[in-house]
This record gives C-alpha cells, structure tokens and sequence, in this order.
C-alpha cells in the first residue's frame, strides 16, 4: 500500500457474552488501512463485519488487542475521552439515515458542531457548504419526510462530513435505496475519498457497492479470509 | 441557548401527549394553588395586620361569653391605647336576601380609627358620627348592591330579634387584601333597639344586653402591645366576665385552628397530588424516551456525551411539567386577580388571591416534577450504550 498506516488494528478479538456462553465475534484480526484508503467490508450476516466498524469508529470496544486511529490507541481513551474523539475524528452514516425527524435538513447537519464552540454564523456557513457537497442547495429546510430516500441519506452525509473529520464510517449506506440512487450515494463516498481526502470504511452486502472502494476485505466467522485491492475500482459516475 | 431549539422541538415532537401532560400538571396544580393559598393567604393577611398594633380581646370563654360595653371606656383609659372600639357581631339580613354580609355593631368615633387602613371621607363620617340610623358599608358591598350614600338600608335580626331600619351614611374603601362588604351599625342604635325589643317581649335579655361582643383595641406602638395586652386581663382577671386578649394575628390563626388540621389534611392532599403528577410526567417521558432510543444512540455516536443528554432529556421533561406549572400555577394567580369569587362565598371569603409566594411555589413544585420525572429516562439515555441503541436499525 505504501501510504502512511490510518487504521491499526492488531491481534483484534471481541466476544460478547450472553447468559453463560462467550460468544467470538472477531478472533484475533490484524488490519492496516492507509490513510486515505476507501475500504469496503463484505461477509455473511453474522460474520463480524459492523463489529469490525463499531470498533474502527469507537462505539464499542475490542475484548483483546489495541485499535489504533490515526495514532491513538482507544483502548487507552476514557468513555468522555472516546465521546470527544469520536466528535472530532469520526462521521457516521448508517443504513436507515438516523436524522432526526424533527429537525430541519440544515438543523440535523448542524448536530455535531453544537458540540463545538463556533458561532452560530459560522455553523450556519459550514451546514450551508455540507449541504452544498452533497447537492442539496435549497433543501436546508425542508424536514426528512419531506425529502426521498437518497436525499436524506445526503442530508446524513452532510452530517457525517460538517466537522470535517478524519474518518467516515459507513454501515450499509445503500442498503435501503434503489440501484440508481445507490449509484448517487456512492459517486458522493467516491467524490469525498478523492477530492476530500477521507479515509471512509464501509459495510456493504452489495458487490457493486464494494466495487467502488479501492479495497475489499471478506470477513467470516470473525476471521478475515480475502483482502482485495481494486486496482480499476468503478469510477464514479459523475 | 444553542440546544433550546433541539429541545423546544422534541417538546412538540408529540403534541397531543405534550398537551395531555401540560393540562394534568395544570389542573391539578390549579387546584392545588387554590386549596393552598386559603392558609397561604390567611397567613399573610395576619401577618400584615402587625403593623396596625391592634388587640383582640374576648370573653375568657370565647365567643359564647359576654363583654360589658362599660369595658371599651375603661380598656381606652389605659397607657399605650389610642382607640377602641366595641365591635359585635349583628347576625342580620338585607331584606329578604339570603347570602348575608358582616354586619358588625362599632363605635362610629373610633372605628375608623382603630381599623386606620380604611378610608371613608370625613363629610360622610361626620354624617355616620350625628345620626344615630346611620350605617356604613365597603365600597364592594355598595357596587354589587348597587347602594348610593342615603339609601335606605332594612336589616332584618337572625342572631338578635332585632331589625334595623339605616340609611347608609359613608362608603368606606381599602386595600384588597381587606373586607370591602361588611357594614358597621353603631352599636348605641342596636342596644337600644335590643333592649326595647327585649322589654316589649317580657324576656329576660339582660346577660345579652350591653354586650360588646369584641373589643378592639388600636396601641400608640408595638412596644406598648404586651403591657396593654396584660392589662386588660388583669384588670378583668377576677370579674364575673374574665377577659383574653391576643393580637389580631393571634386572633386570626384563633379562627384557622377552628376548622381542625385541615392544613395538614391540605398538605397530604398536595402530596398525593405531586405523586400522581410524577407518575403521569415520569410516564410521559419515559415513553417519549423508548420511542427516540435510536436518535439517543446516534446524538452518542456523534459526540455528545452523557452530560448532555442528561441535560437534553432533563431540560425537555421540565419544560413541559414547567409549562403545566406555570399554566396551573401562575394561570390561578392571574384568575384569581381578575375574579371575584367572595360574591360566591355567603360572605365565608371576602377576599381571596393566590400569594406570589404560593405561585412561585407552584411553579417550584412543577419543575421538580419535572426534573423527578425526568431522572430516571434521562440517566437510561445517558447510559444506554450505543452500540445497543443503534443496533435496531444497524
């Protein structure tokens, strides 16, 4: 790969433990992404695979082993020091979108800068340019009813991407959407790992999604068992 | 300030049940304030009558027992005295009404005097002072009686046989938080016509003849009170009639004891009120807060921490019980102001506001309803673990 190592993950296992039993999710996993790498995660239901992005992201943490991003080691931060990391480091985009139905288009973009001190004049530009990445201009106040389903999975894109961060993490994005604005959602993943420069990990069951990141890790039974790197990925449409 | 949007909009995310939630805090709140302020309000109003350096004295019995009017001049003579008055109550009717009004037989010369914080013009109390059928009534009284200075004013006796015919003389005015419907007879007109009534029956009324009833006794200054206070006693310790003499503060709680513990019955009633109001607030939220699960785990997800979605959830579930508060609480006070309700009391309230003090309480109450409520939602959200709170959709 040659890039400088983003993600670190080494000796990784995870068990989650119901009533008596241990249950393995990921056994004893080795991983390194490059720093600007788009990384595409593909296995049976069950195989371990939003376990793997859970842990990347910080939402949860490894039974074994050390989870290092962009040089920090999770295991060492606090639950108020991941929280903090996760805010200033990591966007999420989930399957079912997760906006907040209340809130405006501009408002769910705004969420994660009300944790940061910039003015409200200044949080109102940066919505406005999020939203602007994402092709929806116009849209700012229009609520998630109000919008279809790719257009609200942009409006949680431009979410994940407002603060800037380092990482975006992805679980399913394309899951509820039909193939055209699949296509739509992925040319902007595409967009933002070649022009932003992000390092995005994404969870998909679908093929031609996976076909669009630079590399393809196939998880089974909590092991990695084929690592492929896309050396003519799909380009995006645009 | 930056999360009130967030939060305003969560408040009205279920509008119905945000309503239904508001009302209940509201309504019981409303009644709430009302049974509390009765106390409330008394205390408040004997509290106030300190400045007025006034004494009550009453027959060593109560009210069953006789003050000789001879008394109001002797109790006048004393050091520290400025004005006494005889004050009786005349049990009576107006016409053929049924809902009476305070009727009490005073002296025209000091009443005024001793009661200083009411105000009648000097031309009407001259009037009131020569003529012997005169009477006085509160500026209330006169509004809702539609009665004018010279009309005509027939008392019919129910506690006395006794009926009177007066002619109003002065309209005397005062503060609110004062009996504006009463009406003071001279008590020379009364014990004359009492007596000559009593003699034309042939019974034998001479214990209640020359009753005073009370004596009301104004001090040069509130130093002088307790020595005054000892000295009527004294001076009556060893007659037939025995006096006790109290402060017109002591002599209003004297009533509120006559009704029993009703303010600790009033008390049990508000606790059970706020519990009940716990458990439709804490059900509320606990439902609003099953319901948005998911959104929880994704504010978590993307950076805020637990302090702030305690303060989000707790900030939410008191603003909603504070609105009830404020609507129960701050809504009576307002009503309270605007409405009269004494014209619906048969005279047993002649006045009656919720206190800014049992409002604030009101509005108190709610938001720590709020807040209990709150808790428990609030500290399952800060906790919830968000790899459990998304894994409903991830």
């Amino acid at each position: 790969m040659g890039a400088a190592s983003s993600i670190e993950l080494r000796s990784v296992s995870k068990e989650y433990h119901r009533d008596a039993f241990t249950i393995p999710v990921l056994v004893d996993l080795d991983l390194s992404v490059a720093e600007g790498e788009f990384l595409a995660l593909m296995g049976p239901s069950g195989s371990g695979k939003t376990t793997l992005l859970n842990l990347i992201a910080g939402l949860d943490r490894a039974t074994h082993g050390e989870v290092i991003v962009h040089d920090q080691d999770l295991g060492l931060l606090s639950e108020a020091q991941i929280t903090r990391w996760r805010a200033d480091n990591v966007g999420f985009i989930f399957q079912t979108y997760n906006l907040i139905p209340v809130l405006t288009a501009a408002e769910n973009v705004e969420l994660p800068l009300l944790l940061t001190s910039l003015s409200r004049k200044r949080r109102r530009q940066n919505v406005a340019t999020a939203l602007r990445i994402v092709g929806l201009e116009g849209r700012e106040h229009h609520y998630p009813r109000q919008l279809s389903g790719g257009q609200e999975q942009r409006v949680a894109i431009a979410r994940a991407i407002v603060t800037d961060p380092y990482l975006l993490v992805a679980d399913e994005p394309t899951g509820d959407l039909d193939r055209t604005t699949a296509g739509e959602i992925l040319d902007l993943l595409q967009l933002l790992n070649r022009e932003f420069e992000k390092t995005i990990v994404m969870v998909t069951h679908d093929p031609l999604a996976a076909l669009r990141a630079s590399r393809t890790l196939h998880l089974d039974k909590g092991r990695l068992v084929n690592d492929v790197i896309q050396e003519a990925r799909v380009p995006a449409a645009s | 300030m930056k999360y009130l949007h967030y939060i305003l909009r969560n408040v009205r995310r279920n509008p119905v049940r945000t309503a239904l939630t508001v009302a209940s805090t509201g309504i019981c709140l409303f009644l709430m304030m009302i049974l509390v302020s009765f106390f409330a309000m008394s205390d408040e109003v004997n509290t106030g009558s300190r400045v007025h350096n006034r004494l009550a004295t009453l027959n060593a019995n109560g009210f069953a027992g006789v003050i000789p009017i001879a008394r109001v001049k002797e109790v006048a003579a004393l050091d520290g005295v400025e004005a006494v008055t005889p004050f009786s109550w005349y049990g009576g009717k107006y016409k053929d009404e049924v809902m009476p009004f305070a009727m009490f037989c005073v002296d025209p010369d000091a009443v005024f005097r001793v009661l200083e914080e009411l105000t009648i013009p000097k031309d009407q109390l001259n009037a009131f002072r020569k003529n012997r059928d005169g009477c006085v009534i509160g500026r209330k009284l006169a509004k809702e009686r539609r009665l004018q200075v010279g009309d005509p004013m027939p008392l019919k006796g129910d506690t006395y046989p006794v009926d009177l015919n007066l002619t109003i003389r002065g309209i005397y005015d005062g503060p609110s938080d004062r009996d504006l419907r009463m009406c003071f007879l001279r008590y020379d007109t009364f014990d004359e016509a009492f007596r000559r009534v009593a003699a034309s029956s042939g019974r034998d009324v001479s214990q209640f003849a020359g009753n005073a009833g009370m004596i009301f006794t104004k001090c040069k200054n509130a130093s002088a009170m307790p020595a005054v206070s000892r000295a009527i006693d004294d001076l009556y310790r060893n007659s037939d009639y025995p006096t006790r003499t109290q402060t017109e503060e002591a002599f209003g709680k004297m009533f509120e004891e006559m009704m029993g513990d009703l303010r600790g019955m009033i008390r049990l009633i508000g606790l059970a009120v706020v519990f009940s109001l716990l458990c439709v607030a804490g059900n509320a939220m606990a439902m609003a807060m099953r319901e948005r699960t998911t959104e929880v785990a994704v504010l978590k997800a993307i950076g805020f921490d637990r302090g702030r979605i305690l303060f989000l959830v707790l900030a939410e579930s008191m603003l909603v019980a504070g609105s009830g508060g404020a609507l129960g609480a701050l809504g009576s006070k307002a009503l309270f102001a605007w409405v009269d309700i004494s014209p619906y009391t048969a005279g047993f309230l002649p006045f009656y506001y919720i206190p800014w003090s049992v409002a604030l309480q009101g509005l108190g109450i709610s938001l720590f309803i709020g807040f209990a409520s709150g808790v428990g939602p609030a500290v399952r959200a800060a906790g919830l673990p968000v790899v459990d709170g998304l894994r409903r959709v991830v």
